[in-house]
């Protein structure tokens, strides 16, 4: 259908549209007049990606002169590959009804890992090794040398493409990673590059978070987009915790250990380039005195590696004298990991800021603050001077530097937490070093400056001003749009008490009270008979899982389950846990009906969908709180106190909830979808969490027997057939004919739905 | 949002009462209370199932299994007395239906106990002894197994000509399957077979159920409470559409037995013992039967009766259904007539205002709304028409 928003005319392929996405659009159009950030919240299922595709493209329809380059961040491959399919329904409607004029280039972009199509370097089992064995047969001075020595292998797909050079473009279109790799294959171009490359003219770029947020990805991907983009984060409910793992660095002993080795083979090269060739070393030398920012000096498709967020001034600074020599920048690193290692072996928990921690490094080994922050991109040039292709085996020393540099770099917003073991098993020695950064507004401050709008959208952003405060920015706009359903499709509970009238929690001090065990068990046990297919439990901890899962088979109550579903754990191994997740899909497939008992904050939680039969009903077993006695949630949450005044309860309450709202949200992926929810635990935090899950859902916190026969109606009305229009009562389709008629006052109807 | 709330209570409340007298209740305009007019919503009800009967092809001759679910799930009182009582005081209501429907067709019985399928009735036109099978054999226990049901099923229905259409009515109390191999696999098989497998779930949509109806072409629908589930098994008593690639002319031999003598004393091939009177002779090889329609037991000929064709016959050929009249129009041409074509009963509803009625649009003949169910379910026939000839 094709509609008008106001001044822009929307494109939209399919023949109907829900109000709320309407509405959506509407305030999404607003933000980007305003050219401003905006933050949307709208549930799961109700066609966020295709709403958005639709506005942004369209928009840029409208207004030709002045193009939006759109940006779409995800968080998986899966997603991206997601978001594209829908993009290239859209893009051929709209070739459909403008021809020509509506042509755009869309393409995904990916790691090597994805896109690489030479089957000797796909041969390599992890990303790493995958990206240095592309440089192995990529890197400038190896196809130097190849130009002597026919014996040394180069890729054939990287040799064609950079013989097209210029011509080597891509038709418009709508390219998925699959597309790229086609294409590739049959031009014979590397897609990666051409990925790469294209990503400067492309109208619609779709690639993950980290290249953007994470500074050392970013300054190589994005650096050349323009400032009219719009940036997309979608599902971005967990992007603080992105943010700062981008800027989070754990040192280990084996890192240390490994950045030694790292060191002895850097000095053996160095010996080496002296012997043969020192006027590399001469050159590379002189070009760090007349400072960094020259780098652009060396060929633009070696920059493999870049600066963690250094502020402009610096990068025109020049190398600071004691680690311009290749030799006595080694020494430099050599004091520094002596140092790391100096403080590891320590008894007790320490915490520090970096200013402290710089001023002892100082003190103790003679590395000043300057030093430290340009150690990354010491590093950097070294290695490309050195010729090493094989950047896997230097991750160690990598990571080395990059703490120095991010201690060098930032004074507030980070703590330096050493831990001696691990809090659960103080028995085994595993000293860690953590710089963990608590701010989460540094990351994607710079994306928040540089872009003119940045959306960030999800499902569950609630509560909503809490994101502004986090990230530290002023959204133009700010909403919540609620689901319109056709029908009662979810069937939210909270379940304070037992069977037996006990209270029922996760809280610490009764967790391993036999009696809520119990009353969990029984629980499950009753509703492993009335509910068909399958069933997801959530339980807050891998330990606690493991945990209850033991008690359970001690009482017998898990061969009772069994009696009726089979059984699946999540555990910490990602194979084994895939494994888990495909034997359970094909029990609830085959209709034996399975159970999958899952942790909150695990992998599962995050990333699969357990939608139609896979989920017919979700379990949250207690309210799944961080860890408060993690040291380093202690010190964001003291640092949040101090910066931005959240106070810690409030911050420990809105991430459990969002975390619940993640895990029950996997049940519910489209309207036609229904699920039952049940939150066991007594303590009245979750019935806030009612607010959130859109529609106006009928919620009570029923006695124990109310519960099943609410269950059992709500299963046999959920099967009858599913009246997609809503003919009968509620409408939450629209026709064309619908928006035609209804003007802006009459939106304000729906919108109050 | 009030009367929603006030409904979904009514939905958990429901349960524990076994009379609901005030709900057949109903304020009027002048606030009196008056029983709620069902007439109409029936009626509506029926006018919906009308419209879908198009005149296409349909499948007379039908082979049906009933397989019903006698596993643990079936004993659960959700339904009182139970499941297993309910579904079979159904059933068989469904098999006379069915019978009365389908004088071409035969049911045979299936249960599902402890995991294994067994065969409770062979093939048969005769719907006493199914039933007194089936309540003979009322107990349940065990797991359910919807694949060894079918592989069952699909064994027996294999084996028939290809002019009976083959269908199999799953009647499922259970909420999983315990199959020994792969299930999908004895789909594809009845799939190919072109066995029509509609479910009736007891209980709460399953994928398995679903995936396959949807795969054979059959219908799935899960029972909301007793009267639904009277509804959704009388559904699948009229002949469903034949499958298209069956959809061929094929001629059948069949013969028409005359009723024996009186008096004369023969052994019936059924029954093997010797019986007076009330019988019939097959034709090709005189052997003597008990009831129509049957297959002959020794020569295996298809034996009905020409009313059996007849009434079989009504399903290819329906009466158009009636056109509803409203009431205004009828007050514009004053001529609306007092009584109904049918019954002779008054048409007025009460205060002499005109009340609902349909007409017929050959014969211009208005009917009462029982009148109207009356002449399409049952008679077939319409009496205006019939009697202008």
């Amino acid at each position: 259908m094709i509609f008008q928003l106001e001044d822009v005319r929307v494109y939209f392929p399919y023949d109907n549209i829900y109000p709320e996405q309407y509405s959506y659009m509407l305030e999404l159009k607003r933000a980007l007049d305003a050219k401003g950030h905006c933050l949307l919240e709208m549930p799961t299922g109700t066609g966020k990606t295709i709403a958005l595709l639709s506005l942004i493209t369209s928009y840029r329809l409208s207004k030709p002169e002045s193009p939006v380059k759109l940006i779409y961040c995800t968080r998986t491959v899966h997603e991206m590959e997601k978001t594209l399919a829908e993009l290239k329904l859209l893009y051929s409607y709209q070739v459909q009804h403008l021809g020509a004029a509506a042509k755009i280039l869309a393409i995904g972009l990916s790691s090597r890992k994805n896109l690489c199509v030479n089957p000797r370097v796909l041969a390599s089992e992890n990303r790493d090794s995958v990206d240095a064995a592309c440089r192995k047969r990529t890197a400038n001075w190896i196809r130097a040398t190849a130009a002597e020595n026919p014996n040394v292998e180069l890729c054939d797909y990287f040799e064609s493409y950079e013989k097209a050079a210029s011509a080597a473009i891509l038709p418009p279109g709508v390219y998925t990673l699959q597309d790229l790799r086609a294409f590739g294959k049959e031009k014979g171009w590397c897609p990666y590059f051409l990925a790469r490359h294209v990503v400067q003219f492309a109208n619609v770029i779709v690639y993950s978070y980290q290249y953007l947020l994470d500074p050392k990805v970013a300054g190589i991907i994005s650096k050349e987009l323009q400032r009219e983009s719009v940036v997309v984060f979608d599902e971005a409910h967990n992007i603080d915790n992105v943010c700062i793992e981008a800027l989070s660095v754990s040192v280990r002993r084996q890192t240390l250990e490994g950045a030694t080795r790292n060191l002895n083979r850097i000095k053996q090269e160095i010996d080496r380039f002296k012997a043969t060739d020192a006027g590399r070393l001469r050159a590379e030398y002189n070009r760090l005195v007349e400072g960094l920012a020259q780098r652009g000096n060396l060929p633009i498709s070696d920059t493999w590696l870049a600066n963690p967020a250094l502020p402009d001034d610096i990068l025109k600074e020049a190398v600071p004298g004691n680690i311009r020599r290749a030799e006595h920048f080694v020494h430099v690193l050599r004091r520094l990991v002596q140092y790391l290692r100096g403080r590891l072996e320590t008894e007790n928990v320490e915490k520090e800021g970096p200013v402290g921690f710089v001023a002892s490094l100082n003190g103790q080994a003679g590395i000043d603050q300057k030093t430290l922050k340009f150690c990354y991109d010491r590093l950097h040039s070294l290695m490309l001077t050195l010729e090493i292709t094989d950047t896997d085996e230097f991750l160690h020393i990598q990571t080395i530097c990059d703490f120095a540099t991010l201690v060098g770099t930032y004074t507030r917003g980070f703590s330096i937490i050493i831990e001696p073991f691990d809090e659960r098993m103080p028995h085994i020695p595993d000293p860690v070093l953590q710089l963990s950064c608590h701010d989460a507004s540094l990351a994607i401050k710079p994306v928040f400056d540089r872009f003119q709008s940045v959306v960030i959208t999800s499902g569950t952003l609630s509560p909503i001003d809490l994101y502004p405060r986090l990230l530290n920015f002023h959204p133009v706009v700010s909403r919540s749009f609620k689901m319109s359903l056709t029908r009662d499709c979810i069937c939210p509970m909270v379940l304070t008490r037992g069977s037996d009238q006990l209270p029922v929690s996760t809280k610490f001090d009764m967790r391993s009270d036999p009696g809520v065990v119990r009353n969990y068990g029984k629980l499950l046990v009753e509703m492993v008979s009335v509910v068909p297919d399958g069933i997801v439990c959530f339980f807050v901890s891998y330990s606690y899982m493991d945990g209850i899962i033991a008690n359970w088979n001690e009482t017998g109550i898990l061969k009772e389950i069994m009696q009726h579903k089979l059984v699946f754990i999540e555990t910490q191994d990602v194979v084994e846990t895939t494994l888990a997740l495909d034997n359970y899909r094909r029990a609830c497939d085959c209709g034996r009906g399975a159970v999958f008992f899952s942790v909150a904050r695990g992998k599962v939680a995050e990333g699969i969908d357990f939608d139609r039969h896979y989920g017919r009903l979700v379990i949250m077993f207690g309210v799944p709180f961080q860890y408060t006695l993690s040291k380093i949630l202690l010190a964001r949450l003291e640092y949040l106190r101090d910066t931005f005044q959240i106070k810690e309860g409030d911050f420990l309450t809105f991430d459990a909830l969002r975390q619940a709202a993640q895990c029950v949200g996997r049940v519910i992926r489209s309207k036609a979808d229904y699920g039952m929810m049940i939150f066991a635990d007594k303590r009245h935090v979750l019935s806030i969490l009612f607010f959130f899950l859109s529609t106006s859902i009928r919620f009570t916190s029923f006695t124990y027997i109310i519960f099943f026969l609410m269950w059992e109606q709500f299963l046999r009305k959920m099967a009858q057939p599913y009246d997609k229009g809503g003919n009968s009562g509620r409408r939450t389709l629209l026709s064309q004919e619908d928006l035609e008629k209804m003007g802006d006052d009459g939106m304000q109807d729906i919108m109050h739905y | 949002e009030d009367d929603d709330d006030l409904d979904g209570f009514n939905a958990w409340e429901r349960t524990y009462a076994d009379e609901r007298s005030w709900e057949s209740l109903q304020e009027d305009e002048s606030g009196l209370l008056r029983p709620i007019d069902n007439k109409a919503i029936y009626h509506a009800q029926y006018r919906r199932r009308l419209r879908t009967t198009a005149r296409i092809q349909k499948g007379l001759i039908r082979y049906l299994y009933i397989v019903i679910d006698l596993s643990r799930a079936a004993a659960e009182m959700d339904i009182r007395p139970s499941r297993m009582f309910v579904v079979a005081r159904h059933v068989e209501a469904f098999i006379r239906e069915f019978f009365d429907q389908n004088p071409l067709s035969q049911i045979a019985l299936v249960t599902i106990k402890d995991g294994v399928a067994n065969m409770l009735t062979d093939l048969g036109g005769s719907p006493e002894s199914h039933i007194k099978a089936l309540m003979g054999k009322l107990e349940c226990s065990g797991e359910s197994s919807l694949q060894n049901a079918l592989e069952l099923v699909h064994g027996y229905l294999n084996q028939i000509p290809s002019y009976g259409h083959r269908e199999v009515l799953i009647l499922y109390s259970a909420l999983s399957t315990c199959d020994p191999g792969d299930i999908m696999e004895t789909i594809q098989k009845c799939k190919k077979s072109k066995i029509r497998c509609s479910v009736i779930g007891l209980s709460a949509e399953m994928f398995i159920c679903k995936h396959l109806c949807q795969e054979t072409g059959g219908l799935y629908s899960v029972a909301m409470d007793e009267a639904h589930l009277k509804e959704l098994i009388l559904e699948h008593a009229p002949p469903p559409p034949a499958i298209a690639e069956y959809a061929i002319a094929n001629l059948i031999k069949m013969g028409f037995p005359q009723r024996a003598a009186e008096a004369s004393i023969s052994i019936c091939s059924c029954h093997k013992e010797a019986k007076v009177g009330a019988g019939y002779t097959c034709p090709r090889c005189k052997a003597r039967v008990c009831e129509l329609p049957t297959d002959c037991c020794i020569c295996g000929l298809t034996l009905v009766s020409s009313p059996h064709l007849a009434r079989s016959y009504h399903h290819l050929f329906p009466i158009a259904p009636f056109d509803e009249v409203s009431v205004s129009l009828t007050n514009m041409h004053n001529k609306f007539p007092k009584n109904c074509f049918g019954c002779q009963q008054s048409l007025l509803a009460t205060g002499n205002k005109p009340g609902p009625c349909v007409s017929c649009r050959t014969c211009r003949q208005y009917f009462c709304l029982d009148c109207d169910i009356y002449i399409h379910e049952s008679l077939h026939n319409c009496p205006g028409c019939d009697s202008i000839r």
